[in-house]
C-alpha cells in the first residue's frame, strides 16, 4: 500500500478538500441541520455511513457498471444505504428520526456523496474509496458540528443541550439567514487559517532552500 | 438494430437490474431486523405510561371522528385503564398523535406520540402544556374543541385538540358508563 496516498486520502477530506468549507458541497443540510450540535453531529454521522459504503460498492462495481447508466446505478446504491440509515434510526433513535426524517431522505441527492462516487470511487481501489468516504465524512461532520456549536450557542444559549446561565438568547439566530451568515463567516475563517498556515510553510521552505543548495555544493 | 448497440443496451439493463435486485434483497434483510410492529409499539407505550398490562386491543381498526381519529383503543387486563392512541389533523393536514388514558371517567394521563414534520410550531404547543391541561378532567362533560389554542401555533394546537376530541368522543360513544373502569 502506498503510504503517502493513504495519508493524503485520509487527511484530504478533513482540511485540504473539506467538503463544506473548501469544496462548498452539501450546503442544504449544512444550513438546515445545524440548529443544534446534536442534530448536526447526527446528520454528519448518517452522511459518513452512506459515504463509506456507497464509495465501497461503487469502487467494487466500477469495472462492471457501464458508463451510460453509471449515475442511475450510483443513485440506487446510495439510496439503498440511505434507506438502511432510515430503518436503523427509526428503530433505535425514533425521536431523533422524527426531527430529521426529511433531511435523512435527502442524503440520496447530497452532492458530496454523488461527487465522491463519480470523481473518486469510480476510479480508485475499494480501500482508498472507503478511506475517502471516512475522510470526507469526518470533514463534513466536523464542519457541521462547528457550525452547530455556534448556532446553538446564539439561538438557544446552550452547548450540546446544556444551557449556559446568564447568556441572553438571540431572537432569530435559529433562522436560516443566520445559518448562512454563520456558514459564510466560518468558511472565511477556515480558509484564512489554511492560507496563513500554507504561507508559513512556504516561508520556512524558502528559508531552508539556500541551505540545501549550499549543502549540495559542499557535497 | 445494430448488434453491438443492442448488446450494450442489454448490458446496461442487466447491470442496473442486478444492482436493483441486490439492493432490494439487502433492504428486505434490514427490514426484517429493524421492523417495528406498530401494534406492539402501542402496547409497549401503554404499559410504560400506565404501569398496567395490556394483552388485547379492544379496537385495532380505529374510527374517524371529525378531524381526528382513534388509531388504537385498549383496556388494561384489570379493566381499570382505557388507553387510546389518537391522531388529529393539524397545520396543513399534518398529523399529531397523542396517547390518552382514562380511569374512572377521568383523563388520568396524556402524552405525545409521533408528530408530522410539517408541525413546525409543535414545540410552542408543548411548552404551553396544552395537552397536559386535559389531565384530571372528567370525560363526560368535556368538549376538547372549545379549548383555546396556543397563540402562534394555532394549526398544531388544533391537531392536539382534534386528537383529544376523537379519543373523548370515542369513549363517550363506545365505552360510556357501562364499562368506565
Amino acid at each position: 500500500m502506498d503510504k503517502r496516498k493513504f495519508r493524503e486520502t485520509l487527511l484530504g477530506g478533513l482540511i485540504r478538500n473539506n467538503p463544506t468549507f473548501v469544496l462548498v458541497l452539501g450546503t442544504c443540510p449544512t444550513i438546515a441541520m445545524t440548529t443544534s450540535l446534536f442534530q448536526a453531529f447526527a446528520m454528519g454521522v448518517a452522511t459518513t455511513f452512506v459515504l463509506i459504503f456507497s464509495n465501497l460498492f461503487v469502487s467494487l462495481l466500477r469495472g462492471v457498471i457501464p458508463d451510460k447508466v453509471r449515475i442511475p446505478c450510483y443513485i440506487v446504491i446510495i439510496s439503498t444505504f440511505v434507506i438502511i440509515v432510515q430503518m436503523v434510526m427509526r428503530k433505535f433513535l425514533p425521536e431523533l428520526y422524527a426531527t430529521m426524517q426529511a433531511f435523512i431522505a435527502l442524503i440520496v441527492v447530497n452532492c458530496i456523496i454523488l461527487a465522491r462516487a463519480e470523481s473518486f470511487a469510480s476510479c480508485n481501489k475499494p480501500l482508498y474509496s472507503m478511506l475517502d468516504g471516512v475522510s470526507m465524512g469526518l470533514g463534513f461532520t466536523c464542519a457541521l458540528s462547528l457550525i452547530g456549536i455556534v448556532r446553538e450557542f446564539f439561538a438557544g444559549g446552550s452547548f450540546a443541550g446544556i444551557s449556559i446561565p446568564g447568556f441572553p438568547v438571540m431572537q432569530g439566530a435559529g433562522a436560516s439567514a443566520f445559518g448562512f451568515i454563520t456558514f459564510g463567516c466560518m468558511m472565511a475563517l477556515f480558509n484564512f487559517v489554511i492560507q496563513k498556515v500554507n504561507e508559513r510553510k512556504e516561508r520556512i521552505r524558502e528559508s531552508v532552500l539556500p541551505l540545501a543548495d549550499q549543502l549540495e555544493e559542499v557535497k | 438494430m445494430d448488434k453491438a448497440k443492442f448488446r450494450s443496451m442489454l448490458q446496461c439493463i442487466l447491470v442496473l437490474s442486478a444492482i436493483a435486485l441486490c439492493s432490494g434483497l439487502l433492504l428486505g434483510l434490514f427490514n426484517l431486523i429493524t421492523y417495528v410492529d406498530p401494534l406492539q409499539s402501542a402496547y409497549d407505550r401503554f404499559a410504560q405510561d400506565t404501569g398496567a398490562t395490556f394483552s388485547e386491543m379492544k379496537d385495532a381498526d380505529g374510527e374517524t371522528i371529525g378531524d381526528g381519529s382513534v388509531i388504537y383503543y385498549a383496556l388494561s387486563d384489570d379493566g381499570s385503564v382505557h388507553a387510546f392512541l389518537a391522531e388529529g389533523k393539524g397545520f396543513q393536514g399534518g398529523a399529531v398523535q397523542v396517547y390518552l388514558y382514562i380511569s374512572d371517567g377521568v383523563i388520568s394521563k396524556v402524552g405525545y406520540g409521533e408528530v408530522d414534520s410539517s408541525q413546525t410550531y409543535i414545540d410552542r404547543v408543548k411548552d404551553a402544556k396544552l395537552l397536559e391541561s386535559f389531565e384530571g378532567k372528567e370525560v363526560a362533560s368535556l368538549n376538547a374543541l372549545s379549548t383555546d389554542t396556543v397563540s402562534g401555533a394555532t394549526g398544531s394546537s388544533k391537531g392536539v385538540l382534534n386528537a383529544v376530541n376523537a379519543a373523548v368522543e370515542y369513549y363517550k360513544e363506545h365505552v360510556g358508563g357501562e364499562n368506565n373502569g
